[in-house]
C-alpha cells in the first residue's frame, strides 16, 4: 500500500515536470507574442533617437493596425520633423508570404509601391529595424531553451532563436537573438541581437507593459541599445487604443495621400 | 414624445461626432499648441532656405537665391484647405527678381468616398520615375535649378473630384478652365545671332481651351494599374517662327512659344514580384495637325518600362524610355537649286528656316527618328542612419546621342537642418537639345535648407 502511495507521488511528480519540461522553446515564443497586443490598435508614439555624443532626435509617429482576414493591416504616418511630415506607410502583413508595402511623400504627391525586403534597414534613422516593427515568422528560426534566469527581480527563461538559413539570417540583419521571458506572463523583457559573426549588437529593453481590456499587454517602452556604437533609441507609446475604428478601405493605398 | 425624440436625436449626433474620429486620424487632423494647452486643426509648418546653382559656361552663378515657404493645412472634420506660398528674393540668369509663389493653395471637402478640391494644385500621375508619359497635367518650370526636382512643378487652377468606388479602386476626374505652359528658357541659349525669342502664343482664357481629365486606378496587392485620358493644351509646347527680318541681308528669325491640342490616352502598371518592382508606362498622343504647323508634333506612342530592386542596401531603378511616332515623315535638307538667282536663295532661305524649326520642335517633342531609344538608372542609398542620403541618376538618349549624370549628395545635419550638395552634367552634340543647355545648365548646386 504504502508502495503503491509512493507510485503514485512519484508519477504525478514526474508527470508535471515533465509538462513543464514539454513545453518548448517554440511554444513559449508563440506563447509570449500571443500575450501581446499587435493586431488591432491604434497609437502615437514618439521615438528619441540620441547618438554617443549626446546630441538629440525625435520622431513623432501615429499608428493604426487592424486584423483583415489572415492580413495585418498597418498603416504609419510621420507626424514630425517638419520635413517627414505627411509621410505615410502602408503595410499589409501576411503569414506565409513578403508584405505588401506602399509609401507616399508629399513631395512625390503619389503612392508608391516599394519593395519590402529590407527588414535590416534602421526604422526611421533609430536603432530599431524594419524588422522589429512586425511580428516575426517562427517558422523561419531554430529555437532553444538555454536556461533560467533573474532578470529584474523576474523569473525568466532564456530563449535563443536561431536564422535557419544564411539568407534569414542576412535579410534579418541579426544571426541569433536571446529573449528573455518572464515564467508566469510570457512577457518578454529584454532581447539581445548578435550580428552575423555572432558578436552581441543590439539589446532592447521592453518595459512599462500595461494590461488591456482584452487580456493581453502592450508595452509603453521599449529601449534598443546599439552595443558597438553607444547609440540608443527610446520608444515611448504617448497614447494607446485597443481596437481600431477605421475601416478596411482606410488601409487602401488610395487612403495614404488623404 | 417629440421632445425626446429631438433629444434623442441631439444625442446621436454628438455620440456618432465622438466616436467619428479615430486616436489616428485626430492625431493628423489636430497639432498640440505651443503651450501644450489643447490642439489647434490648423498646421504651419515651411522652411528657409539660400541656393546657389553655378560653374556652367554662360553664367558664373545660374540662380542664387534666397526663399521662404510657407505651408499652411487646416482640416477640420471634413474640409480641408491646403496652401503653399514661397516668397523669393535673388539673381536667376543675371537679372534681379523677387517673387511671390502659390505652389499651392486650394480648398475642399473630403470624406472616405468622395472628395473635391479647388484652387491651384499639382497633379502627378504615372507609375515610373521621372519620366511619365500619362502625367500631362502639371507644367514645369524646367529653369529653376534647385537640388530638389519637385521645384519645378508649377500648379495649375482646377477642379479635381476623386471617388473612391471601393478600397482598391478610386476614379478621378479633373477640369482645368486655363491653360498655363512650362517654362523653358530657350531665349537663354547660345543659338546664333539669327534667332531670337518673342512672348510666347498661348490660347485665349476660354473655356473652349480648357482641359478634361480623368484617372480610374485600381491599386490590387500583387499590381497597381491606371487608365486615363487627357484632353488639352499641353504644356509641353512647342515654338513656332513669328517673324523673319530680312532687312539686314542675314535673316533674322523670331521664335515664339506656341501651344498645341492634344488627347492622351495612358495606362500604367507596377508589379511586385519577390526583391523586384516592374514599373511600365505607356501613353498613345494624338494630335490634328492638317496645316502641317511646325510646333505640333506627330501622333505618338510613348512608352517607359522600369525595374526597381534594393541590393546592399541601394535602392537600383532602371528604366528604358522609348518613343514611336505612327505618322513619322523624313525631313528634306533644301537643295539651292540656282545659286545665281536671288529668287532661288529666297526660296532656299525660306526652306531652310523652316527645316531648321521643324528639327528643333522634333528635337523637344523626341520625335527625331520613327523610333526614339532612351535609358536612365537610378541609384539612391542612405546610410549614417537616414542621415545621410546619396544618389546618382544617369541618363543616355541613344538616338540623339545625348547624356545627363545628376550626383547629389544630402545631409540632415539636425531635426531642422539640412544641407544638400550636387551637380549636373549634360553632353550632346552641336544643335542638340543638351548641347545647348550644357552651356546654362551644367554645373553645381549647394543648398542649406531649415524647416519648421
Amino acid at each position: 500500500m504504502k508502495s503503491k502511495k509512493i507510485f503514485a507521488t512519484i508519477l504525478l511528480v514526474a508527470l508535471f515536470t515533465g509538462n513543464l519540461f514539454a513545453q518548448s522553446a517554440n511554444e513559449i515564443n508563440k506563447k509570449s507574442m500571443d500575450a501581446i497586443e499587435v493586431g488591432n490598435m491604434e497609437m502615437i508614439s514618439t521615438i528619441n533617437i540620441r547618438d554617443a555624443r549626446g546630441n538629440n532626435r525625435v520622431r513623432k509617429i501615429t499608428t493604426a493596425s487592424k486584423q483583415f482576414g489572415n492580413v495585418t493591416k498597418m498603416i504609419i504616418r510621420f507626424i514630425s520633423p517638419a520635413d517627414v511630415k505627411g509621410t505615410a506607410l502602408l503595410v499589409h502583413d501576411y503569414e506565409k508570404k513578403s508584405d505588401d508595402m506602399w509609401i507616399y511623400m508629399p513631395a512625390l504627391r503619389k503612392v508608391r509601391r516599394i519593395v519590402s525586403s529590407e527588414k535590416s534597414k534602421n526604422f526611421m534613422g533609430s536603432e530599431f529595424t524594419n524588422g522589429d516593427m512586425s511580428k516575426p515568422n517562427l517558422d523561419n528560426y531554430n529555437s532553444t531553451i538555454l536556461g533560467s534566469v533573474n532578470y529584474g527581480g523576474r523569473n525568466c527563461w532564456k530563449i535563443q532563436s536561431v536564422g535557419k538559413t544564411s539568407a534569414i539570417q542576412a535579410e534579418d540583419g541579426f544571426s541569433k537573438r536571446i529573449s528573455y521571458i518572464e515564467k508566469s506572463t510570457y512577457l518578454c523583457h529584454k532581447v539581445e541581437y548578435y550580428d552575423l559573426r555572432g558578436r552581441l549588437h543590439r539589446t532592447q529593453t521592453i518595459s512599462d507593459y500595461r494590461r488591456l481590456k482584452n487580456g493581453k499587454y502592450f508595452a509603453y517602452k521599449m529601449v534598443m541599445e546599439n552595443n558597438k556604437n553607444g547609440r540608443k533609441s527610446e520608444m515611448i507609446i504617448n497614447n494607446f487604443q485597443l481596437g481600431s475604428n477605421l475601416s478596411e478601405s482606410a488601409f487602401a493605398p488610395a487612403a495614404l495621400n488623404k | 414624445m417629440k421632445r425626446f425624440a429631438s433629444i434623442f436625436f441631439v444625442a446621436c449626433l454628438s455620440v456618432s461626432h465622438l466616436f467619428s474620429q479615430s486616436l489616428f486620424e485626430s492625431a493628423l487632423d489636430s497639432v498640440s499648441t505651443d503651450n501644450g494647452e489643447g490642439t489647434s486643426p490648423i498646421s504651419m509648418n515651411g522652411y528657409t532656405r539660400g541656393s546657389v546653382f553655378g560653374g556652367g559656361k554662360t553664367y558664373d552663378l545660374a540662380t542664387t537665391f534666397a526663399e521662404f515657404a510657407l505651408q499652411t493645412n487646416l482640416t477640420k472634420g471634413k474640409t480641408l484647405l491646403n496652401s503653399d506660398i514661397r516668397f523669393r528674393t535673388g539673381v536667376f540668369f543675371n537679372q534681379n527678381e523677387q517673387h511671390v509663389q502659390f505652389k499651392e493653395l486650394y480648398a475642399g471637402y473630403s470624406d472616405d468616398i468622395f472628395s473635391v478640391m479647388l484652387g491651384n494644385q499639382i497633379v502627378s500621375w504615372g507609375r515610373t520615375d521621372g519620366f511619365n508619359p500619362t502625367n500631362n497635367i502639371t507644367p514645369n518650370d524646367y529653369f529653376f535649378l534647385t537640388a530638389d526636382p519637385d521645384d519645378q512643378k508649377l500648379s495649375n487652377f482646377m477642379l479635381r473630384s476623386k471617388i473612391r468606388a471601393s478600397q482598391f479602386i478610386d476614379i478621378e476626374l479633373i477640369g482645368i478652365p486655363f491653360y498655363i505652359p512650362s517654362n523653358y528658357r530657350y531665349d537663354l541659349f547660345d543659338m546664333g545671332p539669327n534667332v531670337t525669342f518673342g512672348p510666347g502664343v498661348y490660347p485665349e482664357k476660354k473655356l473652349k481651351n480648357g482641359a478634361l481629365a480623368g484617372r480610374v486606378n485600381f491599386d490590387l496587392p500583387q499590381i497597381g494599374w491606371s487608365l486615363s485620358y487627357f484632353n488639352g493644351y499641353d504644356p509641353y509646347h512647342g515654338f513656332d517662327v513669328q517673324d523673319v527680318d530680312f532687312s539686314t541681308g542675314n535673316p533674322i528669325l523670331t521664335n515664339v512659344a506656341a501651344a498645341y491640342r492634344k488627347q492622351t490616352i495612358g495606362a500604367d502598371f507596377a508589379i511586385p514580384i519577390q526583391n523586384f518592382i516592374i514599373r511600365g508606362e505607356m501613353a498613345y498622343n494624338i494630335t490634328d495637325n492638317p496645316d502641317n504647323k511646325m510646333y505640333i508634333p506627330a501622333s505618338d506612342f510613348s512608352y517607359v518600362g522600369g525595374l526597381e530592386t534594393n541590393f546592399s542596401g541601394f535602392t537600383i531603378i532602371a528604366q528604358y524610355i522609348g518613343k514611336a511616332v505612327s505618322d513619322f515623315k523624313e525631313l528634306t535638307v533644301p537643295v539651292l537649286a540656282d545659286p545665281t538667282n536671288p529668287m532661288a536663295q529666297m526660296e532656299y532661305a525660306g526652306q531652310m528656316i523652316d527645316y531648321e524649326n521643324r528639327l528643333f520642335n522634333r528635337k523637344i517633342f523626341n520625335q527625331q527618328e520613327k523610333t526614339n531609344h532612351a535609358a536612365s538608372l537610378t541609384l539612391t542609398k542612405s546610410f549614417g542612419y537616414d542621415a545621410w542620403n546619396a544618389e546618382l541618376t544617369a541618363f543616355h538618349n541613344f538616338t540623339s546621342k545625348e547624356s545627363l549624370i545628376r550626383p547629389k549628395l544630402t545631409w540632415k545635419i539636425n531635426d531642422s537642418l539640412a544641407t544638400a550638395i550636387g551637380g549636373n552634367y549634360m553632353k550632346g552634340e552641336d544643335k542638340t537639345m543638351f548641347g545647348y543647355a550644357s552651356k546654362i545648365m551644367n554645373g553645381a548646386f549647394l543648398e542649406l535648407k531649415a524647416t519648421f
